[in-house]
């Protein structure tokens, strides 16, 4: 299923990229959504996308699914230039809005995913619904579950398929501190398995999960690094302090 | 395109109509209490009863044949006074007591033609044509019983039966054509929207669906319905079962009987390929929606015009001459066309005519197939 099996640890810095972004722009008329925006990520890590709202952690994320085309640049899942079907069956996208089949039932929308990535058997199905304590609930209609309990239900349908890369749009919205937890201890574990994780956020206190940080402001990457070297370089401990001073460094830089 | 893929979109549609009570009575019961309704009025409706005021300005003569009038229209139920002047009459129709006042000229009696004079209040052009038709008879019999010779009738009869037979046979085919088309569209059209507006399409856009899979796997899930629907209104429509008196009830019959000349089978191709042609259009103006509530916007701008352009309510040669050329793009001109053919022409596979709607409908339900997946808006093919 994967080539991306390495262990954790340093040996993974030496294997190739999973992701790249080449000097990636989208525009929207004048917007710049992204604007020149390149990096690799490797694989077996978790990389947090940080940034306020509107300053395109979305539409990146679309860009590199191939959901959209870039106005300019490149970007690469796995070796492949996006968009590219092909892909699109290693690679797990969990929207930001849950989509999910609200007229369907928890078992129905999941077993519905994976028949859409190609998954034969249940084994997928059951392991995700686990992970997200939902396989109690697989007869109830997702209409009638409350929102956390969609949103959880979301992060299944995109772990169906086991996928090498994982993309999570605002993933712990509305999800309790404890299962927040789980979700990140989940996370870890299939980093060390192998797979590239991107998640984006505006919650501060969840950075410090991610093992490197890429701060975004008006769709460009301010700045990258581990939570240690975005403190070390914003010279204060408070992330949300670094991010308001790296911020204004841009915005003054402009 | 894979199998497994549009198999799993089918059933997912298949799933949630299936739990949602609304669409299914929607889909299976209104158009069945629709075309009952519709069956009943048109069957069972009033002939129009003629109370006339008769206003006689040509004396002697005019008593008459004021005389033979009222006879001629009290054999079908009707009333004829005779009044002193123009004003009485006037008042009685603006009161409602009479329906038509009728003036009988001066020069009645003299030879050449003469003109007689009918008033009504003008408020229902339909009822009101139908009294003046129902006066028009009874002169027409009264002038016979005066001159002792009966006047030559005009009897209707076609190529493919009695029209007067029942007065339902001939709109049947727009009826059934039109409520399976219109039904399908708006359930497509409302549901892929959800698609497009929750997100799901995105996210089913992020898996190696392809957009034609999505379209076939629509097509199959709204088909499967669709071709409940069709079953369940041909047996209604065609079908006609007696039940015997039970206890108290009276004897009734369930299903409305109409006529039908051709084979059910062929009915059903025609409205299938119809509805399939409904479901593409669904998905297809679902892009131009943002909500709901603009799905059912369209319908004054798709629905309504192939309503009034396929030969539904007007007959298509009837129609000016500048609108003609519409008729031919009405995807349900070809579903109207084809139904009568099969109901009251009982045209077969061998049919020119059949044939030709039966083309026309495969080829618009792929043609707008196609344009629905462009619709889909992907990166990926
Ligand atoms: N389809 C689109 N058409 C026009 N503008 C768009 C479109 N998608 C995004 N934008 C614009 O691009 C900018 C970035 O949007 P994006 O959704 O990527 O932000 P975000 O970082 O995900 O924000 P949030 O934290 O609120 O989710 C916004 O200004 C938005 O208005
Ligand atoms: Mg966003």
């Amino acid at each position: 299923m994967t080539t991306q099996t390495a262990p954790p640890g340093r040996q993974t810095l030496e294997a190739p990229p999973a992701i790249r972004a080449t000097g990636l722009v989208k525009a929207f008329g004048p917007i710049r959504a992204v604007d020149d925006v390149s990096f690799e990520l490797r694989p077996g890590r978790i990389y947090g996308l940080l940034g306020p709202n509107g300053s395109g952690k979305t539409t990146l994320i679309r860009l590199l699914t191939g959901m959209a085309r870039p106005t300019r640049g490149r970007a690469e899942v796995l070796g492949v230039t996006m968009p590219a079907r092909a892909v699109l069956a290693r690679i797990g996208y969990m929207t930001q809005s849950d989509g999910i089949y609200p007229g369907l039932t928890v078992g129905e929308n999941a077993r519905f995913f994976a028949a859409a990535y190609g998954v034969r058997g249940t084994e997928g199905v059951r392991d995700a619904l686990h992970l997200v304590d939902l396989d109690g609930r697989l007869d109830t209609v997702a209409g009638t579950l409350s929102g956390g309990q969609r949103r959880r239900l979301s992060l299944a349908c995109a772990l169906v398929h086991r996928p090498p890369v994982l993309f999570l749009d605002e993933p712990t919205v509305g999800i309790d501190p404890l299962l927040r937890a789980e979700f990140w201890a989940h996370f870890r574990a299939l980093a060390e398995g192998g797979a590239t994780i991107v998640v984006s956020s505006h919650v501060m206190d969840e950075a410090d999960r991610c093992d490197e940080l890429l701060f975004i402001r008006s769709g460009k990457v301010i700045a990258r690094g581990t939570g240690a070297e975005v403190r070390a370089r914003a010279g204060t401990d408070d992330l949300e302090e670094a991010f308001l001073r790296l911020g204004s460094d841009v915005e003054a830089t402009r | 395109m894979s199998g497994r893929r549009i198999l799993a979109i089918f059933r997912r549609v298949a799933q949630e109509i299936r739990r949602d009570h609304r669409s299914v009575a929607l889909l299976l019961v209104v158009p069945i209490v629709m075309t009952g309704l519709i069956t009943f009025i048109v069957r069972e409706g009033q002939t129009p009863v003629v109370e006339a005021v008769v206003v006689n300005r040509a004396g002697l003569p005019g008593v008459v044949v004021a005389d033979a009038l009222r006879a001629a229209l009290e054999k079908d139920g009707g009333t004829a006074t005779v009044v002193a002047d123009e004003a009485t009459a006037r008042r009685a129709i603006e009161d409602g007591t009479a329906s038509v006042a009728l003036f009988l000229p001066a020069g009645l009696a003299q030879a050449g033609p003469t003109t007689l004079t009918i008033l009504t209040d003008g408020l229902d052009p339909f009822g009101e044509a139908a009294q003046a038709s129902a006066v028009q008879r009874a002169i027409l019999s009264a002038v016979a019983s005066l001159t002792g010779r009966a006047l030559p009738t005009i009897e209707h009869t076609t190529l493919y039966g009695t029209p007067t037979d029942d007065p339902i046979a001939p709109f049947a085919p727009a009826i059934l054509g039109f409520l399976a088309y219109f039904f399908v569209y708006i359930l497509t059209g409302v549901s892929f929207l959800r698609e497009r507006t929750g997100g799901t399409l995105e996210r089913l856009m992020a898996t190696p669906v392809t957009r034609g899979e999505v379209v076939a796997g629509y097509a199959l899930g709204f088909g499967a319905f669709a071709t409940v629907q069709v079953v369940l209104l041909l047996a209604w429509g065609l079908g006609s079962v007696s039940v015997p008196a039970v206890g108290p009830l009276p004897p009734f019959s369930v299903g409305l009987g109409l006529p039908i000349a051709g084979s059910p089978l062929l009915a059903f191709l025609v409205i299938l390929l119809a509805s399939l042609g409904a479901v593409s259009l669904g998905i297809f103006l679902s892009t131009f929606a943002r909500t709901e509530l603009q799905v059912v916007q369209f319908i004054p701008v798709v629905i309504v015009p192939q309503f009034l352009l396929s030969g539904i309510l007007f007959p298509v040669s009837g129609l000016p001459d500048i609108l003609q050329p519409f008729v031919g793009l009405m995807p349900i001109t070809y579903a109207v066309d084809g139904l009568r053919q099969v109901l009251v022409a009982g045209a077969g596979l061998a049919t020119p005519a059949l044939q030709l709607d039966l083309g026309v409908l495969a080829a618009l339900a792929v043609l707008f197939a196609g344009v629905a997946a462009l619709t889909i808006r992907r990166e990926v093919a």
